[in-house]
């Protein structure tokens, strides 16, 4: 049997700290990639700029860059403005926000990109039935584009959250005691690197593959009353 | 006024703690808590080791509360920066390197080069025992280089790509002795390799900040001078009141300091 000296319990803790992790940002992701989507093809100008300025930069930076900029710039900026206004000690930004933060941000750009091609696949005739009932603007987007966009935009959204997933194991970078972090400093402490590494795999497949069936089972129900070809 | 409230805004969203900078009554020092003997984390998730009773007495020494963080290696020094923590200790050299961005206080350790031979071959050290031996090093290393210039003339040196095949040949009887950091040694073969308990250190302290570098500090931002200078009266002090070889013999069976 398997034997982690004990290291069992914190690499459980670490586990639903990633698990924790990745929820949070996925719901952030998700918020932020539907505005991004509907900024991109709304009316105007300017949201339309701004949107696409923010998928174009933040899907061109790796992560890990991203991560570090918002953690230690983040954290100077703040201490910096703080100093300016004659605060003289430090304020120091919890690892936990910014990891959510920053891996939400990121992810929200490619999330806002996914969406968009799955409004795009709703016939724009669908929405003009609606107006044409007189709902309003908001109305339509809520009760007929949303709910039909969501079965075209599960496996892209699927896709994300995997990769979004993975991710998480930077936080252990910026001080977030992850199941990866967790696994250096058992297999540090019992000089059983690969044992340790090995359960956080088995992790992280159990993660993805219970998610993969969750997603397949969403796909169906989303796609219920449409015809398959 | 509008100055303030965005600050304030600011330090709802991100304050989880704050501590003043100026009489350092507290100390946050960063440990790295995977590098047995000098930090590792317990079952219990407690930290432990070297660095980690040296950061508690420099710090108590210094009359203040220490704060133990741990940090990631590779965030190490950018955390130092940003503030998250005040001062390294862990086990980080000095180089000239990261003399450029962050400060160091005077050592703290600095481990010792050190002959390995099996036991009993060389029972009292002299330049003549050396004579004629084999001594293996690693290629390309301060250890290289130290040997090549005190007893490249008294020994035949056999350089290898890695430690571990210095240790290979040691066992089977191609080299005589090996020649590398004690801490490489005690960890990679005499405590690590079955065969570990039949072989010994001999011979001196190897250490010449010359060619091995000025040791092991603790890092702190270049604008805490101050800090610096409470570190290094820490360290003489727990040197000069028996506090720092209380420590060192807790970890180790020589001294780390190296004077």
């Amino acid at each position: 049997m398997l034997d982690l000296q004990g290291y069992g319990p914190s690499i459980i803790e670490g586990t639903v700290l990633t698990i924790n992790v990745s929820l949070t940002s996925l719901l952030i992701a998700t918020a932020l990639g539907v505005s991004g989507a509907l900024a991109k093809l709304s009316k105007s100008r300017f949201l339309r700029f701004v949107a696409g300025l923010y998928t174009t930069v933040i899907r061109g930076i790796p992560d890990l860059v991203l991560m570090l900029l918002v953690f230690y710039g983040g954290q100077m900026l703040v201490n910096q403005v703080a100093y300016s206004v004659g605060y003289e000690d430090y304020i120091d930004i919890n690892p936990y926000i910014a990891g959510v933060l920053t891996i939400g941000f990121i992810f929200g750009a490619y999330m806002a990109e996914t969406f968009r091609g799955a409004i795009l696949a709703v016939p724009g005739g669908q929405l003009e039935a609606g107006a044409a009932y007189g709902m309003s603007p908001l109305q339509v987007i809520v009760r007929v584009l949303l709910p039909q966009m969501v079965r075209h935009a599960i496996p892209g959204f699927g896709n994300n959250w995997l990769v979004l997933t993975k991710a998480t194991a930077l936080v252990s970078i910026i001080g977030l005691d992850d199941m990866v972090r967790k696994a250096t400093l058992a297999s540090g402490a019992t000089r059983m690197p690969f044992t340790f590494y090995s359960v956080v795999a088995v992790n992280y497949l159990l993660v993805t593959t219970i998610s993969i069936y969750l997603l397949q089972w969403l796909e169906r129900k989303y796609s219920l009353g449409v015809r398959k070809d | 006024m509008r100055k303030i409230v965005i600050f304030m805004a600011f330090a709802l969203i991100f304050a989880a703690g704050t501590v003043q900078a100026k009489e350092w009554k507290k100390v946050r020092v960063a440990i790295e808590g995977a590098y047995p003997p000098f930090s590792a984390v317990t079952p219990e998730g407690e930290l432990v080791g070297f660095d980690v009773d040296i950061a508690v007495a420099l710090v108590e020494a210094m009359g203040a509360e220490p704060v133990l963080v741990t940090q990631a290696w590779d965030g190490m020094i950018p955390g130092l920066k940003a503030r998250k923590y005040d001062t390294i200790i862990a086990s980080m050299s000095i180089t000239e390197e990261r003399l450029k961005t962050v400060d160091f206080s005077n050592k703290y350790y600095q481990t010792p080069a050190k002959f390995m031979v099996k036991k009993g071959l060389i029972p009292v050290f002299s330049v003549d025992a050396l004579k004629g031996k084999k001594v293996g090093v690693q290629r390309e290393t301060v250890h290289d280089k130290y040997l090549t210039a005190v007893y490249g003339k008294d020994v035949k040196i056999v350089r290898f790509g890695s430690l571990d095949e210095a240790f290979l040949d040691v066992k089977a009887g191609r080299i005589d002795i090996v020649m590398a950091d004690s801490i490489a040694l005690i960890d990679g073969f005499l405590n690590a390799d079955e065969d570990g308990k039949n072989y010994e250190f001999v011979g001196p302290d190897m250490i010449d900040p010359a060619i091995f570098g000025p040791g092991i500090g603790a890092a702190v931002r270049k604008q805490d001078t101050d800090l610096k200078e409470k570190l290094n009266a820490a360290i003489v002090k727990i040197r000069e009141n028996g506090t720092y070889k209380k420590i060192q013999d807790k970890y180790f069976d020589f001294d780390v300091y190296g004077d």
